[in-house]
């Protein structure tokens, strides 16, 4: 069937002539596979779709030559990896989606990863963690776009124990996001003279009660208590950790991976005084606020940086597509490859052609007291940035084939 | 460093018949549904979920505080398990029960999305109420008072629960609902009617453990997903028909997580089945349990 | 009566021969290799009467295998899936042996307690499994002139093995065996008088049951060339559950019809942003309270009151 359909293309083509034979199924497609409706619909989900409309919009608005080519369509993936793979495959055969993009959940990511190198086209990542998608996954067509494992950890990590943070106590769901994310905050303390008080205890994954170890950190008396719990797990510990009044037993508390959603769920007071390193957030700087208040007025709420994220990535490829004048898989990868630029959301950016991870400033934020916020969702004061060429996993450490 | 180490084992100890207290709570209604009435209720979860979200809107909405909540949303989540029973999950007492299981299983995702459809997937906050804020000093940990507070209402409902179904002519009534309708219906009592009653009581109950839950755990769409298939366990273990079983196991349960925990955190979650299988094969009608299992 | 029997099974066959010219072949590799495993689901639902909460340690753990198989060493991709089929096998012999002891909703509690221990052994053992990233990328070496990465050749060899174990299911029932099955099922005590043993009986049953739901499973990983926990976790058994529910137990087409409709609702809700829980739990509320027999046993009631008003004209003529 593949092989019929080739040359019933390959006939379109050399009847259309030049002009617009230059993009498969006569135009751009660009996929949004990701959870729309589950636990990570919040951070992702209908925003996305929405980032990626409004990126599509405006790169056509921007390039006359492109209006009525470039298409979005969102699939949902109901955090499901064998889900994920099939929709993966229908997207790029059946659907003529060019590009897959957002894919939170990393099972899923590392599905669609392998799926997109088989048809030879484009997946840029910017919702999962897995630091493996740029490392032992690594492939031709697959880049990761927003944050990593590594990235959070060694940025975290490292701040807090320059600042004084010596003495730690982790705590990490039992899975390999966690395990990973652990292990890389461990490194990252151990390296900037901090030491663990005890080894770190991997929770059960998902889990609702934390309070053995909130109660074991009270006797270990840490000067720093560390989680790496993600999502509505996140907001458990965070709510207990008030609850057991640790904070005010001057235990702090450092957050492996923060989304603003997790914020929302609690109020910021809940949160106040805790560190974690983000690519970005909606009040950064001007170019991010206004970038944010167009988004606010088209999707209703403020974006979350996986959003935020999506809408660059997109615009990226298309400008990619631009100037390899195609939409061909391999093509558009050598002009990605390398690239260097600067947007609202990625600050000294660059897309490395070694093992496609896209490096970026970073920052270290701490949240702030509900007292001191100035508008609603001013959640973050900056403590400190992580240049791009710091940030990420140094190319001699790297494990993709691809790099060696 | 040994003495720490006891200290530590008896804090998680104390911590896990806290824990327990909350299981023996979340257990109790469904004891009452499944253990009595037979009815494969998987829509409990859902129900605990309901009584969090009502404390939070009534909140939310009419600015009632926690009291008022405590009050309140039992009553209204008993009223709806009663609306649920009487329309639809009376059709299928003449099937095994393995039909209403799947029902509630359906309409635990109704409930769950709709819920999600109106306040989203992240939680939403809320507090515990300031005569119950902050810590109390037990000497060796500073202890949340309001988890304190939780384990004493859990224990009181227990308590008054089980002597009403066990020392009660209500009790009595209820019983003979279960064990032998036809007779009991001979006697002029109207058993369908003692069965909605009962099935919303047991409802009003899993609303209640969500009120207390609101303030301790994250109040979102799925907090009562994972917990469902732990309660069922618990009174499984504890022995369908047995009230005393369920609440007994509920604290065992508790300790055993927490013991769990401070041990080997990851199987935390899985030693309940592991316990449940156990259990099954060595004494399949439950540890306290009086109905015959195979 | 037999005729007819053959004439819908051969229209079902052409209709497979046909589906991936009809729908997205990959869509089609799920229909087969999930009404496989709601058939083999209901070799222990429908005829036994056992409602099992835990086949998706089956299903699972035979794709693990499977998948190991595949990546760790260069066996072809028969082998594979047969090594899967075993393990799942392996894996019913003991769980099946305790469960069986237990019946009606203890049955069903101790099969989710095994079911939820493989789960957790599964995302232990992260150097088989991947743990929660699952393994992704299996290699499916080509077979002869089968290329797997084919979308139409993988599906007529899934066709190929699934036919197989749709057959091996269909003489179990029919035989002598099955009739034994669903006599212990409706009278225990009398079928016990008769000289039948329930539990040797119900054990042979579990075992087919868990060898076909492993085949399936082998069949499901080669056909995505991908493996992850879902594959074990408490909600696949469910959705086979829901399934066999729609199409209609204790019937040979009931649990392919199911699984077709329940996969075409997941892939239409796929592209909708919201409600698809809603969706999802109502068609199943309704389903079990309005339409318990399914949609083949529906159809199947229906024919057999329509035939029965034939012969009541017949004889008052």
């Amino acid at each position: 069937m593949t092989t019929m359909r080739s040359a019933a293309g390959l006939c379109v083509l050399l009847a259309a002539g030049a002009a617009s034979a230059q993009y498969s199924a006569g135009g751009i497609k660009v996929g949004l596979l990701t959870d729309m409706n589950g636990v990570y619909s919040a951070i992702s989900g209908p925003g996305s779709q929405k980032a990626a409309e409004m990126a599509a919009d405006d790169f056509m608005k921007a390039n006359k030559d492109f209006a009525g080519k470039v298409t979005v369509i969102a699939v949902d993936h109901q955090n499901k990896a064998d889900i994920a793979s099939n929709k993966a495959s229908e997207m790029y055969d059946r659907l003529d989606v060019d590009a897959i993009f957002d894919t939170v959940n990393s099972a899923c990511a590392l599905a669609t990863s392998a799926i997109a190198a088989q048809r030879k086209k484009v997946f840029i990542d910017t919702g999962a963690g897995t630091s493996e998608l740029t490392n032992e996954k690594c492939n031709k067509f697959t880049f990761h776009y927003a944050y990593d494992n590594y990235m959070l950890a060694n940025g975290t990590g490292t701040t807090i124990a320059k600042q004084g943070g010596k003495t730690w106590y982790m705590i990490y769901p039992n899975y390999a996001f966690g395990q990973n994310l652990e292990r890389q905050f461990r490194a990252a303390v151990e390296k900037n003279g901090g030491k663990l008080v005890a080894p770190s205890d991997a929770t059960p994954f998902p889990n609702t009660d934390f309070s053995t170890y909130l109660l074991k950190a009270q006797s270990l008396k840490p000067q720093v208590f560390g989680t790496m719990q993600a999502g509505a797990d996140l907001v458990n510990v965070v709510k207990q950790y008030n609850e057991f009044g640790l904070k005010k037993q001057n235990i702090g508390l450092a957050i492996g991976l923060l989304f603003e959603s997790d914020i929302a769920a609690l109020g910021q007071d809940a949160y106040q005084g805790a560190i974690a390193t983000v690519p970005w957030f909606w009040n950064l700087d001007k170019a991010a606020t206004d970038w944010s208040a167009k988004f606010e007025k088209a999707a209703g709420k403020k974006p979350t940086f996986d959003q935020a994220a999506v809408y660059s990535a997109v615009t990226q490829y298309l400008q990619a597509v631009k100037r390899a004048k195609t939409d061909e898989g391999e093509k558009v990868v050598a002009q990605l490859e390398g690239h260097k630029f600067n947007d609202f959301f990625a600050r000294n950016a660059q897309i490395r052609k070694e093992d496609h991870r896209t490096i970026l400033d970073v920052y270290q934020v701490q949240v702030k007291p509900k007292s001191e916020a100035k508008a609603e969702g001013d959640y973050y004061k900056e403590v400190n940035k992580t240049p791009a060429d710091q940030a990420f996993t140094p190319l001699s450490e790297s494990k993709c084939k691809m790099a060696q | 460093m040994q003495d720490g180490a006891v200290t530590l084992l008896f804090i998680q100890i104390f911590n896990g018949l806290v824990n327990g207290a909350f299981y023996a709570l979340l257990s109790l209604g469904l004891a009452v549904i499944f253990g009595m009435l037979r009815i494969v209720n998987f829509a409990h979860g859902a129900l605990y979920m309901l009584g969090a979200f009502t404390a939070y809107a009534l909140g939310e909405k009419f600015g009632l505080g926690f009291w008022a909540s405590l009050a309140i949303a039992p009553l209204s989540v008993g009223l709806f398990g009663m609306l649920l029973e009487r329309t639809m999950i009376r059709r299928l007492y003449d099937l095994p029960a393995s039909y209403n299981l799947l029902l509630t299983f359906g309409l635990t995702l109704v409930i769950q999305d709709g819920v999600r459809l109106i306040y989203g997937i992240s939680g939403q906050p809320y507090a515990p109420p300031q005569q119950l804020s902050g810590a109390t000093n037990l000497g060796f940990i500073f202890f949340p008072t309001f988890r304190l507070f939780a384990i004493v209402v859990s224990v009181v409902v227990c308590s008054v629960t089980w002597f009403v179904i066990e020392r009660t002519r209500v009790g009595a009534v209820i019983r003979a609902c279960t064990e032998n309708p036809t007779i009991t219906r001979a006697f002029g009592i109207d058993v369908s009617l003692w069965v909605t009653a009962v099935f919303g009581f047991g409802s009003a109950l899993a609303g209640l453990a969500g009120v207390l839950a609101a303030p301790i755990y994250s109040v979102d769409p799925l907090m009562g997903s994972e917990l469902i298939i732990t309660t069922f366990a618990v009174v499984v273990i504890g022995g369908l028909g047995s009230i005393l079983g369920s609440v007994v196991t509920g604290y065992a349960v508790g300790v055993l997580v927490a013991i769990g925990s401070a041990l080997y955190p990851p199987i935390a979650n899985t030693l309940i089945f592991i316990l449940m299988a156990l259990v099954l094969l060595l004494r399949p009608s439950g540890l306290f349990g009086l109905q015959e299992a195979r | 009566m037999n005729a007819r029997r053959w004439i819908v099974r051969i229209g079902v066959l052409l209709v497979l021969l046909l589906l991936p010219r009809m729908i997205y072949p990959v869509l089609a590799v799920d229909i087969l290799s999930w009404g496989l495993f709601a058939l083999a689901f209901d070799l222990v639902f429908g005829y036994a009467g056992l409602l099992s909460f835990g086949h998706a340690m089956f299903w699972g753990t035979s794709g693990y295998v499977t998948a190991n198989v595949l990546l760790r060493t260069g066996l072809p991709v028969p082998i594979a899936i047969l090594a899967g089929t075993v393990a799942a096998l392996v894996l019913a012999l003991p769980t099946g042996y305790l469960s069986i002891r237990s019946a009606g909703i203890y049955f069903s509690m101790i099969t989710l307690a095994f079911a939820q221990m493989v789960d957790f052994i599964a995302r232990q053992a992260d150097q088989f499994t991947g743990g929660d990233n699952g393994l992704p990328g299996i290699p499916r070496p080509a077979l002869g002139p089968i290329h797997f990465d084919n979308p139409l050749h993988l599906y007529y060899f899934t066709l190929a093995l699934a036919a197989l174990g749709y057959l091996v299911a269909a003489r179990a029932i029919e035989s002598p065996f099955g009739q034994a099955l669903r006599a212990i099922r409706d009278n225990r005590v009398r079928a016990q008088s008769v000289g039948y043993n329930p539990r040797v009986q119900m054990l042979v049953a579990f075992l087919l049951s868990a060898g076909l739901s492993g085949l399936a499973g082998g069949l499901h990983t080669v056909g995505h060339g991908v493996v992850s926990l879902d594959a074990v976790n408490w909600s696949t058994s469910g959705i086979v559950v829901m399934m066999t529910l729609l199409g209609g137990t204790g019937t040979l087409l009931g649990p392919l019809v199911g699984a077709t409709l329940v996969l075409l609702l997941q892939d239409a809700l796929a592209f909708s942003t919201s409600a698809s829980g809603v969706v999802t739990g109502a068609v199943f509320a309704l389903t079990v309270l309005f339409f318990r027999r399914g949609v083949v046993g529906t159809l199947l009631a229906l024919d057999l009151r329509r035939r029965a008003g034939e012969r009541l004209i017949g004889a008052a003529k």
